[in-house]
């Protein structure tokens, strides 16, 4: 240190040389040192320092919900509809009592997509209607995230068209469009490509991995696994990575569902903690 | 993700029930029941409250330490702050020694008639 420096922190002389440790000995003889005060390298085989054995891993399972719903059986001439918007607002699922596109799907992401589909060419006719998916007895709409406040108004006016199409008609989607789709074998192939070469490389860094389960017409079932399970970004993953590599691949693919318990399984995203260890509830 | 201040349980059991009583994990913690009453035997109803007061991450029903728990049904009513309560029912389900019941479930969404 300078000695400028050494008169303006007020530090004359040098530190003290430190004392080398005295040897360890037995409690109660010159130079013990209590235990809590030697290196850790001699506590490693104290009990207190042994880590906790993992309990056995438990399996969480999932009951089902039971709903207070009127049952939808029975059709009768009049096309009764029923609209369940999810939690967060963005879409609304609407359920018709009778198929709407019978073992197909059709995923229509913007107005002018909507070419090969009567139904949802009307449907965008809606204002703030940004994307239609249409699969077997139900037609999902999603609005645009400038749209805000309750679906019921514009939900009534989704529900009418819907009802007016069915009872004109008029077919849901074009002749060419379902001539357009590929076997089943054929979308298996090339989903599954996409998942080992794309998908499940990118999610195996977080652990993860997808499984394709099924196709039906041109609809796909996937289940996500390891820490995909119950992860708070799979919703993301599915909808921002895994539909886009899979229509990217599939232009004709309709629905894409996940058929995860993301509450369930041997290994959910928070796990079982180790006795003894505290986390922050 | 709201904070879950109180919930209330009330579990039917079925053909087989248990010996030990009920206890509840809330983020990996068991937590023993609040005011248990009735029985978790063959056919006997149990209830009881959980006060977790915390961010319930994961919500599990302990099964039991052995042999296995026919549930017929639960009923579970959450109190989470600033929302007003509401009620899951769960159907049938069976847990053994290895497994616990997922307990946490969210608002079902609202059904409308169009």
């Amino acid at each position: 240190m300078p000695n400028w420096l050494s008169k303006l922190l007020g530090s004359k002389e040098s530190p003290a040389p430190v004392a080398p440790a005295p040897p360890s000995g037995a409690a109660g003889e010159p130079g013990y040192i209590p235990l809590t005060a030697r290196p850790l390298s001699d506590r490693a085989d104290s009990p207190a320092m042994r880590r906790p054995e993992a309990p056995p891993s438990r399996k969480v399972v999932s009951a089902p919900v039971l709903v207070d719903e009127e049952e939808m059986s029975g059709w009768s001439s009049e096309i009764r509809i029923k609209a369940r918007p999810d939690l967060g607002m963005a879409s609304c699922v609407f359920l018709v009592d009778r198929p709407v596109l019978q073992g197909y799907s059709t995923w229509i992401p913007t107005a002018t997509d909507a070419t090969e589909s009567p139904l949802a060419a009307e449907l965008f006719q809606i204002p703030g209607v940004e994307s239609i998916l249409i699969h077997e007895m139900t037609v999902t709409v999603t609005r645009h995230p400038s749209v805000h406040g309750p679906w019921e108004p514009m939900a009534k006016e989704i529900g009418a068209k819907i009802r007016a199409h069915l009872l004109s008609g008029q077919p849901v989607v074009s002749e060419a469009f379902l001539a357009s789709i590929p076997p089943e074998e054929e979308i298996w192939r090339r989903v599954q490509q996409v998942i080992d070469l794309e998908v499940n490389p990118g999610v195996a860094a977080h652990s993860g991995v997808i499984t394709l389960l099924g196709v039906k017409g041109n609809t796909v079932t996937i289940s996500m696994g390891g820490g995909c399970q119950g992860c708070a970004a799979s919703t993301i993953t599915l909808k921002d990575g895994i539909h886009r590599a899979f229509r990217s691949a599939v232009p004709e693919l309709g629905a894409i569902l996940d058929d995860t318990d993301h509450a369930a399984g041997t290994n959910p995203f928070f796990k079982e903690l180790p006795e003894g260890m505290r986390s922050y509830a | 993700m709201p904070k879950l201040q109180i919930f209330r349980i009330r579990i039917a059991t079925g053909e087989q029930g248990r010996t030990d009583i009920p206890e509840f994990k809330i983020n990996g913690f068991k937590i023993p029941f609040d005011n248990p009453r009735g029985g978790v035997g063959p056919g006997e109803t149990f209830e009881a409250e959980g006060a977790p007061q915390s961010f319930a991450h994961s919500l599990h029903l302990c099964g039991p330490t052995e042999g296995t728990w026919v549930i017929r049904e639960t009923t579970l009513t959450y109190n989470l702050m600033g929302e007003p309560p509401y009620t899951i029912r769960l159907g049938r389900v069976v847990l053994d020694s290895e497994s616990d019941l997922n307990i946490w479930h969210e608002r079902q969404p609202v059904v409308f008639d169009v």
